[in-house]
């Protein structure tokens, strides 16, 4: 997919923001992490008769003034809210080149996360090293604002512009009203070509 | 069962519920040290609620989690919510004291009335009907199990079984994803909604460290609790657990092999309806004691009850002697350092 280049002060960081109307949207389809790919014995038993990952798919924007990369995501999220598990969202990068965006990377082969969460005080980065295998990584500054709006999310991370160069993409999401957290998330089952304007 | 080596020994705490008078010290003693920062108004690591009782979270005991006693494979539990388990209110107090209301107002918690629960909520409703009610104090704490399910549980690594066998978290790790809560059968573990991670009791290790005993025991005016190394033959603890075997663990059929350890309540005795003492019936049933501490409570009682029975007729008992902690250091095992002379951060401060 392709990353808008913009001018300096255009204003991407607030979802609503009308810079994002130039900025076409490419829908990813998403699918749940396997059951086996689930990192212990717990959670294999206790979902194991339960659907998790089923938002079906989300909207993936990109645009880039070259100090800060801009990541759009929106998609469908009607169901009641959770006072327990909050809604979520991951953009989801390659490290090295290489990672699979499917299991959302693995022992081996980890993967990076921009991650927001509805009422966590910031956005994180994680290094994944398996679905739920998070570790908080220090990096530079990322930022993060989410507005639901007539049963949608839209969510938007501004990170630096380097994580373009990582060539790659990827989405994790988080259905909060059904308890979902840690690899128990729909994702992009294979990844997205980064390409810069 | 899948058992976790300790790295230096095993702590256990030994509650003796026939000295305990639910004055929720220890859980006082514990809450003012360690959880009285963001998000933790709610958090009781150490709690004392009257049996039968609903307890803290609301009906823990229906909550599932704990293993299967003979693989020690996790089984699915429920993860408490901050309704069940309540409490952490906010009250009027700027209306009571400064609201010119001379009387009129009361101290009220600032939560709906409906469905409201805390720590120690069902206190002293017990069960039963007079004259035969009956109920005891159920001090509770987490286990630091030796199959720890929430370890099992955990995928990030945040949770270990370490020193002193006991079951820390690393906060910096912790992601708050929550499967230790629904895995622990003693739902014991809170979530701290603001900070977004999972804590629970880390068995007062930086005064472990220091040599001092944890606030739970260390402040108790009942002398009711112990602490010690269960491995030590020469310890309370081991001689009450492993040697004499009155002191069991809550609900082991949960098969996570708890280190807290309960003296289960002796009982009076019945009466009947014209108030003569019906000697063959106590007033706790059997079988409600069996339910919280297994089959072995009825050895343990008869046992408590030779003993005494021999003191009454002029003999010499150790393990009365123990029991009544003469010496209120000898709850403290090793750790009988004066925690007057830690240093902050050793005593849960900045």
């Amino acid at each position: 997919m392709r990353v808008e280049k913009v001018n300096e002060g255009v204003g991407l960081t607030d979802p609503s923001a009308s810079g994002w109307s130039a900025v076409a949207p490419v829908t990813v389809s998403l699918a749940p992490v396997g059951l086996q790919a689930q990192p212990n014995e717990y959670i294999r038993e206790a979902w194991k008769d339960r659907a998790y990952g089923q938002t079906p798919e989300a909207k993936l924007s990109a645009a880039s003034d070259g100090q800060r990369l801009y990541v759009r995501v929106e998609w469908q999220d009607d169901a009641a809210p959770n006072r327990e598990f909050q809604d979520a969202v991951g953009a989801v990068f390659p490290t090295n080149g290489t990672g699979a965006i499917a299991t959302l990377g693995d022992a081996e082969k980890p993967v990076a996360l921009w991650f927001w969460e509805h009422g966590r005080p910031s956005a994180l980065r994680l290094i994944s090293r398996g679905p739920g295998r998070f570790r908080k990584a220090d990096g530079d500054e990322l930022s993060a604002l989410g507005t639901l709006k007539d049963g949608r999310w839209s969510v938007v991370f501004s990170g630096p512009a380097s994580a373009a160069a990582r060539g790659k993409i990827g989405l994790a999401v988080w259905n909060g009203s059904n308890d979902e957290r840690a690899g128990l998330a729909a994702v992009s089952q294979e990844w997205l070509p980064l390409e810069l304007d | 069962m899948t058992t976790v080596e300790a790295k230096t020994g095993q702590l256990a705490w030994v509650y003796d519920l026939n000295k305990c008078i639910g004055c929720q010290t220890c859980s006082v003693a514990c809450k003012v040290l360690w959880t009285r920062d963001e998000g933790e108004k709610h958090q009781w690591w150490c709690s004392v609620n009257t049996m039968p009782g609903l307890g803290t979270p609301k009906n823990w005991e229906e909550m599932g989690g704990g293993a299967d006693p003979k693989t020690g494979k996790p089984r699915p539990g429920h993860q408490p919510t901050r309704e069940e388990f309540g409490g952490g209110f906010d009250y009027n107090y700027y209306e009571v004291f400064y609201g010119g209301s001379a009387g009129k107002a009361h101290l009220e918690p600032q939560a709906p009335r409906e469905n409201r629960w805390a720590m120690n909520w069902d206190e002293d409703q017990g069960a039963g009907e007079w004259p035969n009610s009956y109920f005891y104090y159920l001090p509770r704490m987490c286990n630091h199990c030796s199959n720890p399910v929430c370890v099992q549980a955990c995928v990030t690594g945040a949770l270990s079984k370490g020193e002193n066998g006991l079951v820390l978290r690393d906060e910096e790790i912790c992601m708050g994803d929550r499967f230790c809560m629904e895995a622990c059968p003693y739902k014991k573990i809170y979530f701290n909604y603001d900070r977004h991670v999972a804590q629970q009791c880390i068995g007062c290790f930086p005064r472990i460290e220091a040599g001092v005993a944890p606030a739970c025991v260390r402040q108790c005016p009942g002398r009711a609790v112990f602490i010690g190394y269960l491995d030590d033959a020469e310890s309370a603890v081991h001689k009450l657990v492993k040697q004499w075997k009155i002191a069991l663990p809550l609900h082991a059929e949960a098969g996570t092999g708890p280190n807290v350890y309960y003296v289960p309540p002796l009982s009076p005795y019945r009466l009947n309806e014209d108030m003569s003492i019906d000697y063959e019936t106590p007033r706790i049933p059997p079988e409600y004691l069996e339910s919280q501490f297994g089959p072995e409570v009825h050895d343990a009682l008869s046992t408590l009850r030779s003993e005494m029975e021999s003191v009454r007729n002029g003999g010499k008992s150790e393990m009365l002697s123990t029991l009544i902690a003469y010496k209120w250091q000898e709850l403290l095992g090793p750790f009988t350092v004066d925690p007057a002379t830690l240093t902050p951060s050793a005593n849960g401060e900045a």
